[in-house]
C-alpha cells in the first residue's frame, strides 16, 4: 500500500488526506511543524533558499522517518522559486539516503499522477477520483468556514484561549469525519463549539488588521508564530488576505469568487506592480490598498527572508502606505527570528494602532462582518 | 569616467545646446553587462546622448544599501547605488524591465527582480528624472514594438526607428561574437564602441596577463557579479595572478547551452539555464581544472540553481566545484584567500594522482 506524504501548510493537510485516503492510500501526517523542524530543514537545505522550503524539507524529513514512502509536492516552472521545491528537495532527500517515490503535481504531467492511484483505488478510477475530490472540496470548505468564525469570535472571548481550544476540537472533528454527511455534522458540530465561546460583552470593539504576504508565511502557524491566534488573544481582529481554501482551490478555477478576486488583485495593483513576478504580489499591494479603503487600522506584511516578489512589494509598500495613511508593519521571517522578537514588535504596532485610533475621533461605523 | 562614453565635455556641452539632444542614463548594474551596447546604439540611433555611471566604489554601494531593503541581494543593491549616481546629472533615467528575453514553447521568465525593478525605482527613491522603462517581454510582445513604442517617446516614427533597431542589433551581435572570444565585458563594450577612444580606467579586470598559466579555471556566475571589480574584488584578475586562465560563462556559445540543458529539462529562468548549462559544459570538459561557482547572497534563483548544479550536474569524475557567495560585507581577504586555497588545492591533487606506487608516507 502506498503511504503518502506531503508537508504541512496551515490547516491544508485537512483536506489534502480526505483527497489522497479516498484514492486508496495511507496518509503520513507528519507532526506540525516546530522550531526542531525548521532547524533540521535548514540543517540540510541551501543556504539561503527561502525559509519555506525548509520547512517543508523537515517535514518530509520527518514523513520519512514516520515511514512514508511516497511525497508528493507541487511543482511548476514559475518566476517564484516555489516551482522548483519539490524537485530540489527529493534530490537532498534521496542524497541523504532515503528511498521513495515522489509526486511532482506539475511536472509529472496530469495523465501520470492520475493513472499513480489506479493500483490503490478501490473499484473504478475515474469514480475514486471524483469521490476524492467531493471529499477534498467539502473539507476545504468545512475548515475555511471554521477559521473565519473563530477570527470573529476569537478577540471577544471571555476566558483566554477558549476560542483556539474550540477551533482545535471542531478541526479534528472535520479531519475524522469519513463521508460527506459526517463532515457536514462535524462542521455544524464544531459551529456550535464555537458559538458556545463565552463572548465578553463590554470589550472594547476590536482593532481590526489585515495580514498579508507571502502566502506560506501568512497561513503556517510554525513560520508566523502563530499570530492569527496572537493577535487574537491580544484583542485584536486579524484577517488574512488569503486562505488555504482559496490557495487550493485557485488553481483548479473552480470557484469563481476567487478567479475574480485575483482579477481584480492583478487590477489594482497595476499601477504598482505592473508585470506578473510569480508570488502573491497582487496580493500584497491591492490587499493593504483595499485594508485602507475598508478602514483597517493597519496591516501586517509578513514574508520570508529572501523572498523574492514580497521583497520587491516591501520596496513598493512604503508609497502606498503614504499614499493611502494605513499604516504597515513589515515582518520578515527567518530560521534565526525569535518569538519574543516578534510579540514586542507586534505589541508596539498594536499600541500605535490603539492610540492612532483613539486620536482619530469617534468613527461611530458599526463593525461589519466580510 | 571612463572612455566608452564621454567624448569630452565641451561636445557634450555642444551635444545638450546646440544639438538639443536628450541626455540619457544607463546605470552600469545587471543588465549593463548584457545588453549596454545595444541600448547605447539603439538611444543615439534615436537622437539620444547616452551617460553611464560611474564604476562601482565604495561611496556608490553604500548609498545603494542605506536607500534600498535591508534582504534584496547585492545587484539590486547596486543598482540603487548606480541611478543615485546618476540622478542629478541626466535627464532620462534607462530602466530596463526584462520579463522575457527568450522566446521558446515554455514560458520563460527572468528573475522576478528583474522584471519588478522600475516598479521598486518608482516607488522607492524620489527626486529621480523621468524613467524610460523599456519593457523587453519576447513571449508577448516582439523587441520591434517594443523599440518602437521607446521611438515613439523620442518623436522617431517608420524608417528611423528601423534603421535605430537595426544597427542596435547588429552592434549586439558583434557583442556577443566579442564575448565568446573571451573578452570581458568591459572590454568587449570598449571594443566594439571603440569610436569613443580614450584610455580606460585601471581597476577593470584584466586576465591577459599570465605568467605561464598551467591551470585552466572556469567562472561561471552572473556577468553583473563576476565582472563588477569592485563586488568580486576582481576574481579573473586575481586567478590570472596566480597562473589560472579564467574561462568565462560568457565564452559558452548558445548552441551548446541548450545542448546540456536538453539533461536537465525543467527550468524556466532564462539566466539560470544559462548557468546550468555552462556549468554543465564545463564540469564535463577534460581541459578544465575547477569551475568556480560565484553567487550573490539572499539570490533567489541561484539559491536553486546552485544546489542543482552540485546535485544533479555534478558527478565524481567532474573537475572540483567550489562555490563562493558574495555580499557587500564580502572582504578582499576572505575571497583571496578562498580562491587561493582552491587553486593550490587542484594543483596539489594533480601532482599527486600520477605518483605511482605506495604513498612515501
Amino acid at each position: 500500500m502506498m503511504k503518502v506524504s506531503f508537508p504541512h501548510m496551515g490547516n491544508a493537510y485537512i483536506a489534502l488526506s480526505a483527497l489522497l485516503s479516498n484514492l486508496g492510500a495511507e496518509v503520513v501526517i507528519p507532526s506540525r511543524p516546530t522550531r526542531k523542524t525548521i532547524d533540521i530543514g535548514a540543517l540540510h537545505a541551501p543556504e539561503f533558499v527561502c525559509l519555506p522550503f525548509k520547512v517543508n524539507l523537515g517535514d518530509n524529513l520527518r514523513a520519512l522517518q514516520m515511514g512514508a514512502d511516497t511525497l508528493a509536492m507541487v511543482s511548476g516552472t514559475w518566476a517564484c522559486r516555489f516551482g522548483y521545491y519539490g524537485r530540489v528537495q527529493h534530490q537532498i532527500l534521496r542524497d541523504a539516503g532515503f528511498d521513495f517515490d515522489s509526486i511532482l503535481l506539475g511536472r509529472d504531467g496530469i495523465g501520470d499522477v492520475y493513472n499513480k492511484f489506479r493500483q490503490t483505488v478501490d473499484g473504478n478510477l475515474a469514480l475514486g477520483w471524483f469521490r476524492a475530490f467531493r471529499h477534498f472540496k467539502r473539507k476545504a470548505e468545512a475548515v475555511d468556514k471554521l477559521e473565519i468564525e473563530s477570527r470573529w469570535i476569537r478577540p471577544l472571548e471571555g476566558k483566554h484561549g477558549s476560542a483556539s481550544f474550540a477551533l482545535t476540537e471542531g478541526l479534528s472533528l472535520i479531519h475524522e469525519a469519513r463521508s460527506l454527511g459526517q463532515i457536514d455534522r462535524a462542521l455544524s458540530e464544531a459551529l456550535s463549539l464555537l458559538g458556545g465561546v463565552e463572548l465578553d460583552k463590554d470589550r472594547e470593539e476590536p482593532l481590526r488588521i489585515a495580514v498579508l504576504g507571502e502566502i506560506y508565511a501568512v497561513l503556517e502557524p510554525a513560520l508566523n508564530f502563530d499570530i492569527e491566534r496572537r493577535l487574537g488573544e491580544m484583542g485584536v481582529m486579524s484577517y488574512p488576505v488569503m486562505s488555504v481554501y482559496k490557495w487550493l482551490f485557485r488553481p483548479l478555477k473552480t470557484d469563481p469568487r476567487i478567479t475574480l478576486g485575483e482579477h481584480r488583485a492583478r487590477r489594482v495593483a497595476r499601477p504598482y506592480v505592473a508585470y506578473v513576478l510569480g508570488g502573491e504580489e497582487h496580493q500584497t499591494i491591492a490587499g493593504t490598498i483595499g485594508a485602507a479603503r475598508a478602514g483597517y487600522d493597519g496591516v501586517l506584511h509578513l514574508y520570508p527572508f529572501t523572498c523574492m516578489p514580497e521583497n520587491i512589494c516591501r520596496t513598493i509598500l512604503p508609497r502606498i502606505e503614504s499614499e493611502f495613511d494605513i499604516p504597515v508593519l513589515n515582518l520578515c521571517l527567518d530560521e534565526h527570528a525569535s518569538p519574543i522578537g516578534v510579540a514586542t514588535r507586534l505589541e508596539a504596532f498594536v499600541d500605535l494602532l490603539r492610540q492612532r485610533r483613539r486620536r482619530r475621533a469617534p468613527q461611530g461605523q458599526p463593525l461589519t462582518r466580510d | 569616467m571612463t572612455s566608452l562614453v564621454p567624448p569630452t565635455k565641451t561636445k557634450r556641452l555642444f551635444n545638450y545646446i546646440i544639438m538639443n539632444m536628450v541626455k540619457v542614463g544607463i546605470p552600469r548594474a545587471l543588465s549593463y553587462y548584457r545588453y549596454f551596447p545595444f541600448w547605447k546604439v539603439l538611444l543615439e540611433g534615436l537622437g539620444a546622448d547616452v551617460v553611464v555611471s560611474r564604476h562601482t566604489g565604495k561611496r556608490l554601494l553604500e548609498d545603494g544599501v542605506r536607500h534600498c531593503v535591508d534582504d534584496i541581494c547585492v545587484p539590486v543593491k547596486l543598482f540603487y547605488g548606480h541611478v543615485l549616481d546618476l540622478a542629478d546629472s541626466v535627464d532620462h533615467l534607462f530602466i530596463s524591465r526584462l520579463v522575457s528575453v527568450e522566446k521558446g514553447e515554455n514560458d520563460t521568465y527572468t528573475c522576478p527582480k528583474l522584471i519588478g525593478l522600475p516598479d521598486m525605482i518608482k516607488s522607492s527613491l524620489s527626486g529621480l528624472p523621468p524613467i524610460i522603462d523599456f519593457v523587453v517581454d519576447v513571449q508577448n510582445t516582439s523587441l520591434k514594438s517594443s523599440a518602437k513604442k521607446l521611438a515613439g517617446s523620442f518623436g522617431v516614427t517608420g524608417a528611423g526607428a528601423r534603421r535605430a533597431l537595426d544597427a542596435a542589433l547588429d552592434m549586439e551581435r558583434r557583442y556577443q561574437a566579442e564575448l565568446l572570444r573571451g573578452t570581458t565585458p568591459e572590454d568587449a563594450i570598449k571594443a566594439v564602441l571603440s569610436n569613443g577612444g580614450g584610455n580606460g580606467s585601471g581597476s577593470r579586470p584584466d586576465p591577459g596577463s599570465t605568467r605561464g598559466a598551467d591551470l585552466n579555471i572556469a567562472l561561471v556566475g552572473h556577468e553583473y557579479l563576476i565582472f563588477d571589480p569592485f563586488i568580486s574584488h576582481n576574481i579573473p584578475r586575481k586567478l590570472a595572478r596566480l597562473g589560472a586562465n579564467a574561462s568565462y560563462i560568457t565564452q559558452v556559445p548558445a548552441a551548446v547551452i541548450d545542448r546540456e540543458l536538453e539533461r536537465y529539462p525543467g527550468i524556466s529562468w532564462t539566466y539560470e539555464k544559462e548557468l546550468l548549462g555552462a556549468a554543465s559544459h564545463f564540469l564535463s570538459r577534460d581541459d578544465i581544472d575547477g569551475v568556480l561557482l560565484v553567487v550573490g547572497f539572499a539570490c533567489g534563483p541561484d539559491s536553486i540553481i546552485g544546489e542543482i548544479i552540485t546535485r544533479e550536474v555534478r558527478t565524481e569524475k567532474s573537475p572540483p566545484l567550489m562555490t563562493l557567495v558574495l555580499d557587500e560585507h564580502t572582504g578582499e581577504a576572505g575571497v583571496a584567500t578562498r580562491v587561493e586555497a582552491f587553486v593550490d588545492l587542484i594543483r596539489r591533487s594533480r601532482t599527486r594522482i600520477p605518483a605511482p606506487g605506495p604513498e612515501p608516507e
